[in-house]
């Protein structure tokens, strides 16, 4: 698949790693445990647009680890390699856990169930049989995607305000290849209660918004302004 | 030595009403995993942990676990979770990058204050005059935002935080990360939280993403000491036998920038926090 960031990726801006500091990340990564990370066991490649911008389409790589059955979380990266820029994250929930949800909550939330059976969505690597065994799954799922970092504007580092993420939902978009998935897919069962009306934003846009609110403090004295001597 | 998990965050109500994995899924995870590749996961190769609040409520401390990958000598992104053990629920993503990027950013500075000027809401871009010399002076971090500020910010508190033995790298001898945390007390930091694990329930909620600073300390021990919740403080550093006296002692000798800006201390002297809010709009397409 032709990585659509391939042609809008920046590099990230400085020096080649030291060779004393390679070292010392050699040595962290042989002693130290990576509890969280260890469970990731999925790679799931499909695409995000902005949730006020559907113009603007990312490849996102996801890289998941299952809390639980009812839930996955996500890290979203530019593409598979060693040196992919982290540029999100997402968290998948059934469609029960999602039920639950205040109101307020479900606009920020995508359905699966188009991406999955579109074809969009894939597992790199993953015969198509055992593949479809998983997402199944995933087309009976909502998910939450903020994304940090606008590679698909060239940005070298991520800049601004997290950006809340949509998925596809209808045909437009879809790329003919993958039509013959598509069909293949076409068996399996979406949502039980059918999209929710209030997700995919309710068929709105999204935009996020910074504000600047009354900081409220730890209740020790210290944090009053103490004068800074420079020296 | 105890590796036994350090918060309690995994066992708390805030984990999604409870259905183990069930075998079924299982397998399929271990398929999966024997047929694809993680080389990003793979390429992580740090280990560090230390505690954040957040900026409009910093009664609100929480442990975090950092899983750091290096893109280069001068930038670093890390995956933040609440717990180094394999239930910790992913809380965010945190990217540092060195004094030398400064320069390159100033460079490209204007691209995006222009741009992304012109998108903000007029009550934002009455906030972006009224800080207009801190936009000026390092727009790039916060960037669009005024609030370059908290780049500052950040600077300080990655020197005090490490200095005060706050930062760890849990089971690494000091003598072999003392270059790393050399580099990382000459970095800027920013954070964003997508979960508030700490609120205990499991409601990736609405004005979840909040921008956390690190726990600011100052140069002075005992107002450091008041900044930080000495009680987690405490617990990190009992689970992975840690001596926090030790730690400060071993690092009195890691440089301090020679110049820090005074408006590092914004945060102190407005007692103001940042949230961000997610509002309705309407959607851009060209496919309609």
């Amino acid at each position: 698949m032709e990585s659509v960031n391939a042609s809008t990726r920046p590099d990230v801006p400085g020096e080649k790693t030291k060779l004393g500091t390679s070292l010392v990340d050699s040595a962290a990564s042989a002693i130290q445990s990576f509890g969280p990370t260890k469970k990731i066991h999925q790679h799931l490649c499909a695409f995000h647009f902005y949730a006020d911008d559907m113009t603007r389409q990312v490849e996102a790589h996801h890289f998941c680890g299952h809390q639980n059955e009812e839930m996955r979380q996500c890290l979203i990266y530019d593409r598979p390699d060693a040196d992919a820029r982290l540029i999100g994250v997402e968290y998948i929930v059934t469609e029960e856990l999602f039920l639950t949800l205040p109101d307020s909550e479900k606009p920020m939330w995508h359905s699966h169930e188009y991406e999955v059976k579109s074809g969009v969505l894939f597992l790199p690597g993953v015969p198509g049989p055992v593949e479809r065994t998983d997402l199944e799954k995933v087309a009976k799922t909502y998910g939450k995607t903020i994304h940090f970092w606008q590679v698909d504007r060239g940005d070298e580092l991520p800049l601004g305000l997290p950006q809340v993420m949509m998925a596809l939902t209808r045909d437009g978009q879809l790329n003919p290849t993958l039509a013959k998935e598509r069909e293949n897919r076409a068996y399996m069962q979406g949502l039980t209660h059918g999209i929710h009306p209030k997700a995919n934003a309710g068929g709105d846009g999204l935009k996020t918004v910074l504000r600047e609110i009354d900081c409220k403090p730890s209740g020790h004295p210290s944090l009053e302004p103490i004068p800074r001597v420079f020296v | 030595m105890d590796l036994k998990p350090t918060t309690a965050g995994a066992e708390k109500d805030g984990i999604p009403p409870e259905k183990p994995t069930p075998v079924g899924q299982q397998m399929l995870d271990k398929g999966a995993q024997m047929l694809q590749s993680f080389k990003p996961i793979n390429h992580m190769s740090q280990h560090a942990c230390t505690f954040a609040l957040y900026s409009h409520d910093m009664s609100r401390q929480i442990k975090a676990h950092h899983f750091v990958t290096r893109l280069n000598q001068d930038f670093l992104q890390s995956a933040v979770y609440d717990s180094d053990d394999s239930n910790g629920r992913l809380i965010g993503m945190y990217v540092y990058f060195s004094f030398r990027i400064i320069e390159f950013v100033e460079r490209v500075e204007y691209i995006v204050s222009d741009t992304i000027f012109e998108t903000l809401p007029p009550e934002e871009q009455k906030l972006w005059h009224s800080h207009a010399y801190e936009v000026n002076f390092f727009s790039f971090n916060l960037n669009q935002e005024p609030f370059l500020i908290y780049g500052f910010l950040i600077v300080v508190v990655f020197v005090f935080q490490i200095k005060s033995g706050l930062w760890i790298h849990p089971r690494m001898p000091e003598t072999i990360v003392m270059p790393e945390l050399k580099n990382l007390a000459k970095t800027y930091g920013k954070f964003w939280c997508t979960w508030q694990t700490d609120r205990g329930v499991f409601q990736l909620a609405i004005s979840l993403i909040k921008r956390m600073f690190f726990i600011s300390l100052q140069q002075e021990q005992a107002a450091e000491d008041g900044v930080v919740n000495l009680q987690i403080a405490r617990e990190r550093d009992e689970s992975y036998n840690l001596s926090r006296e030790d730690l400060m002692r071993s690092r009195i000798e890691i440089p301090e920038p020679e110049w820090i800006n005074p408006t590092a201390d914004y945060w102190r002297q407005h007692k103001k926090g940042f949230k961000i809010d997610v509002e309705s709009t309407e959607m851009r397409t060209s496919f309609s």
